[in-house]
């Protein structure tokens, strides 16, 4: 495995189900070798506690989500407010956006972060740092955070893989392994491309073209019967198993109820929330859904109400549906954009770029449920409570609950150290 | 010789240098010829202090002297009249002595010999300033008494550690105390007779035991004390004899019964009406039971070994601290307490503390029960402090360390080894520790599982006290795997959702002790599980959706368990 991170190459298909193999070994999960240590350190350390939670959805609001008119509402500041109505959730003393009333009901089990900043204002930029802690850099791709999960979580499925991202453009795995890098489903109702055997191709032709391809092999594998000439059939097999296990259904979404399909909503980011569901309950480690459309510079408020249609159905239907199948205590679902917007309403009725403060929703598995961190002035610039939260951090909040080693360092091929979440803390006052 | 050590007296006692006056004003001359009018005061390397006529302090290079005046300072210094060190600072350190010098004087004038080795003092609050205090006795009274009355009065009866304690840390316990270790030799006591507690006192030697209760002819300690200065078994051998009020002290003790401290120092049951103390009742006995594998890491063969589960109980602090999974003992609630816990187990218990001899009486695990019961304090006599209610911040920290019943499962268990483990996935079970350090697994059939059989369960056979977290679900098991999941006994978590799961599996899960988490979602029970179900009273959450199980069956198991979050 480490000969293999220094290789510039991608991994060769070979490689990639050699160390699959390996890593099917489930070895100890967690590098935390080290001296018995007693101290609250240590008691925090990921690793040496049972991780509260064991999936992630992230969902990504691309574009930038105006954050004052959905999970950052400021009620006492009418000038930033604009037209946009403060109502109140499930939990005492949170309150969301109008807009968002079906999500109001699960607050409960939610945390809102409400003093979020970046030091990006330009949507690739910021993007970047969201999803990888570091900031865009010529010389090196940082891996996104799920595939640091998939990278230090170890496997869990065999057959399918650990990170999947659903819409948008899937950013890589960096410098890591590439096989830890999201597997892409443009669109959620496709299921996966490719993993299926043409229509023409009945069990039994297959069965015979499998042979043949064998009976060809024979004489070569007699002549040269070598660990890497097997690894050859090995692959085969493997991809074979695949394209046969029941795992592939985790990806075929119509084979849920007309009333799942309807009750995530009939929107794109809706299958995608019902899609996560899937793979979570198929061991899926982290699952990203992109919804665009968030770029408001016009006409902010009939678009972020037309967008929160989608996301309020899908998103409380993600919740509800994760906790009647027993699922939520183990996953958290995440929502958040790369930047907020503009507390001042531009001539065109928009809102701006706003690095300087936006929100972060998490809910579900290690979330300490009904909790608001962090309140923004009146003018929404500075935090009149709490800190600063950056995206590292929230990175490190998120990997702490998912018991996650935040100093285990991985290095770059030219020997580059980087961690999960760079120099980002959890933020333990709205983990469980 | 008198004045000598009349001398060194005024040295302990700590006259200040003013009121020694035993330097006259003398004129000094500088090797260059100068003249000075002074006296000296002390000295410190080849530096001496000298006042002036105008009283000041000048400190003076002795180099700088003529070699009269050099003569002079050697001899007083030899001599002794004048102190070692900064005259300015010896000044302060006297003044703080000033109550204990006149306390030590008073027994001074009454015998020199006793006191010739000057006892250290220490600053107040330092751990060696620490003095016993008594079984239910006030610490500041106790400390009081101790100074001021060390020898009983005249129709006083004696008391063990008031009186004839303190005479034996003075004069005996340098030679006959606890074994101790010093450069990695272990040092034992003198003829392997400890004078350091009561018990230890009446046990005597292997020889005999020294003190026989109300006989000075039976009793060896007298004889030896009271022998003649020039015989071989004459003790103290060093520093002089004891005082005739120190002899009558050990031997009215004697002639009273050589009974033990009011307060008590033995380990009797009848003490406890006055609260258990750590040091004389719970230290012994864990350092008897406990320590050989929870004490602290040493190193052996170049290795370091580690107390056992991260648990050192070589000191107050460390038993309060518990180990990275919580703590032990929870004060003032022995139910609660982890240590109670495993010290009440069935003695085939195979997780019952201590693992190896016989477990604890029932009087020894009384003790630890009231000890906690009563606030696990360190001083029978400090006050237990009630958690605050009211202070919500301090009541979800506490929270943190209170055991989750995982955490507290896998205190009881080993690790699996890695053979084990691996054994455990030959089934195509993904096998996992929970965390680090943690004993208990958490079994998934997470690749493939429409091809899991009943019969993979049987390779997790091996590590069944081991697995919390078993997850079933999608696999093609029937109801038969449970009578093999019900081995399970340390079993918290449990997911049988979108299985074929019917009533007769749940039939027997009836009886598992831990069950915390049960996901039945999309299996085939219906309510004839109800019953079953009930009976599971540690049940934190039920997952029922899209199962059978009616409106009306929830109602009745939500009626049952009135805590666990029951979905459907």
């Amino acid at each position: 495995m480490k000969t293999d991170m220094y290789k510039l190459d991608e991994l060769n298909r070979r490689e990639f189900v050699a160390s699959a193999a390996k890593a099917c070994l489930g070895v100890g999960l967690m590098p935390m070798a080290g001296s018995y240590i007693h101290n609250s350190v240590s008691a925090l350390t990921p690793g040496s506690r049972p991780a509260k939670a064991r999936y992630v959805i992230y969902l990504n609001m691309t574009g930038a989500m105006s954050h004052l008119d959905t999970f950052g509402t400021n009620p006492d500041a009418p000038d930033i407010q604009g037209p946009t109505k403060s109502i109140a959730t499930s939990a005492d003393g949170v309150f969301l956006s109008e807009n968002l009333p079906e999500t109001a009901k699960h607050m409960h089990n939610a945390a809102i972060i409400k003093t979020m900043s970046t030091s990006q204002g330009a949507h690739e930029q910021a993007s970047y740092l969201m999803h990888t802690s570091y900031l865009k850099r010529g010389t090196i791709a940082h891996p996104t955070f799920g595939s640091w999960v998939s990278k230090l979580s170890g496997s869990i499925n065999t057959t399918i893989p650990m990170n999947v991202q659903i819409g948008s453009n899937p950013a890589g795995a960096g410098f890591l392994e590439s096989k830890h890098g999201p597997l892409p489903i443009g669109n959620p109702s496709a299921g996966l491309a490719n993993s299926k055997s043409a229509d023409y191709l009945d069990e039994s032709r297959f069965g015979g073209r499998l042979a043949l391809a064998q009976k060809m092999n024979a004489s070569y594998l007699n002549q040269y019967d070598q660990k890497q000439v097997r690894a050859y059939s090995d692959l085969y097999k493997d991809a074979v198993k695949l394209m046969r296990s029941e795992d592939l259904k985790a990806f075929d979404i119509t084979q849920e109820p007309e009333q799942m399909h309807e009750l995530y909503g009939k929107s794109n980011f809706g299958q995608g929330c019902l899609l996560a569901r899937r793979l979570i309950e198929n061991q899926v480690r982290y699952v990203e859904v992109s919804r665009g459309g968030w770029d408001t510079h016009d006409n902010n408020f009939e678009a972020v109400a037309t967008n929160c249609l989608d996301i309020d159905k899908a998103l409380s239907a993600l919740l509800l549906d994760l906790e009647m199948r027993g699922l939520l205590k183990e996953t958290m679902v995440v929502l958040t954009s790369e930047f907020g917007r503009t507390p001042k309403i531009n001539p065109r009725d928009g809102r701006d770029h706003w690095p300087y403060g936006f929100t972060a929703f998490l809910a579900g598995g290690g979330i300490k449920g009904g909790t608001v961190y962090g309140k923004m002035d009146k003018v929404g610039r500075n935090p009149e409570e709490g800190k600063f939260v950056d995206p590292a951090s929230l990175n490190a909040t998120i990997a702490h609950a998912l018991g996650l080693p935040l100093n285990d360092v991985q290095y770059s091929p030219s020997g580059r150290p980087f961690t999960v979440a760079h120099d980002g803390n959890p933020l333990f006052e709205v983990l469980a | 010789m008198a004045v000598r050590w009349s001398v060194i007296f005024s040295i302990i006692l700590g006259f200040s240098p003013t009121s020694r006056g035993d330097e006259l004003f003398r004129t000094f001359t500088a090797s260059s010829g100068q003249a000075f009018t002074g006296r000296v005061l002390s000295y410190e390397g080849q530096t001496f202090y000298i006042q002036g006529k105008d009283s000041k302090l000048y400190p003076v290079p002795f180099k700088q002297l003529s070699p009269e005046d050099q003569k002079y300072l050697i001899q007083i210094a030899r001599e002794g009249k004048i102190p070692k060190g900064d005259p300015r600072k010896l000044s302060t350190v006297e003044k703080q002595e000033e109550k204990p010098s006149v306390a030590s004087d008073s027994e001074g004038t009454t015998n020199s010999r006793a006191i010739a080795k000057p006892k250290p003092s220490f600053r107040k609050g330092s751990f060696f300033a620490y003095k016993p205090v008594n079984l239910g006795q006030d610490p500041s009274l106790a400390m009081e008494s101790k100074n001021v009355v060390s020898l009983p009065g005249p129709d006083e009866p004696v008391d063990f550690t008031n009186h004839v304690l303190p005479i034996l840390e003075e004069r005996c316990q340098s030679c006959h105390n606890a074994p101790y270790d010093k450069n990695g030799r272990t040092i034992h006591p003198k003829a392997g007779l400890r004078l350091d507690t009561y018990e230890w006192v009446m046990k005597g030697n292997l020889d005999d035991t020294v003190v026989e209760a109300g006989s000075l002819e039976d009793s060896y300690l007298y004889e030896v004390i009271t022998l003649d200065q020039e015989d071989d078994m004459f003790m103290p051998p060093k520093g002089g004899a004891l005082t005739a009020e120190q002899i009558d002290a050990i031997k009215r003790w004697i002639e009273e019964g050589a009974k033990p401290s009011a307060g008590g120092t033995g380990n009797t049951a009848s003490d406890m009406g006055k609260g258990i103390s750590f040091h004389n009742h719970i230290f012994p006995l864990i350092e008897e039971r406990c320590l050989d594998c929870h004490g602290e890491p040493y190193v052996k063969n170049g290795r370091t070994i580690h107390p056992k589960a991260g648990l050192r109980l070589d000191t107050y602090e460390w038993i309060i601290k518990g180990n990275l999974d919580g703590t032990i003992i929870e004060k003032g609630n022995a139910e609660e307490s982890t240590l109670h816990a495993v010290i009440t187990l069935d003695a085939d218990d195979p997780e019952i503390m201590p693992p190896k001899g016989e477990p604890l009486t029932e009087e020894e695990i009384n003790l630890f029960k009231q000890w906690i019961t009563e606030g696990a304090k360190e001083n029978p006599s400090d006050t237990f402090v009630q958690e605050k209610k009211e202070d919500i911040s301090v009541k979800t920290t506490d929270k943190k360390t209170v055991l989750s019943l995982v955490d507290q499962l896998s205190k009881r268990l080993k690790p699996p080894s890695k053979p084990q483990m691996d054994a455990a996935q030959k089934s195509g079970a993904l096998v996992t520790l929970l965390s680090d350090r943690h004993s208990m697994v958490r079994a998934e059939f997470s690749s493939g599982p429409n091809l899991i059989q009943d019969d993979a369960i049987g390779a997790l056979s091996g590590i069944k006290n081991n697995v919390s977290h078993l997850d079933l679900s999608r696999t093609s098991v029937t109801d038969g795997v449970l009578s093999e999941v019900k081995k399970f006994n340390n079993l918290t978590w449990l997911n049988l959702k979108n299985t074929s799961i019917t009533d007769r599996g749940i039939e027997k899960l009836a009886s598992m002790p831990y069950l915390t988490y049960l996901n039945l979602v999309s299996s085939k029970v219906t309510d004839k599980s109800i019953k079953s179900l009930e009976s599971l009273t540690k049940l934190e959450e039920v997952y029922l959706w899209n199962s059978d199980v009616s409106a009306q069956g929830i109602a009745r198991l939500r009626k049952a368990l009135p805590e666990a979050k029951i979905l459907h």
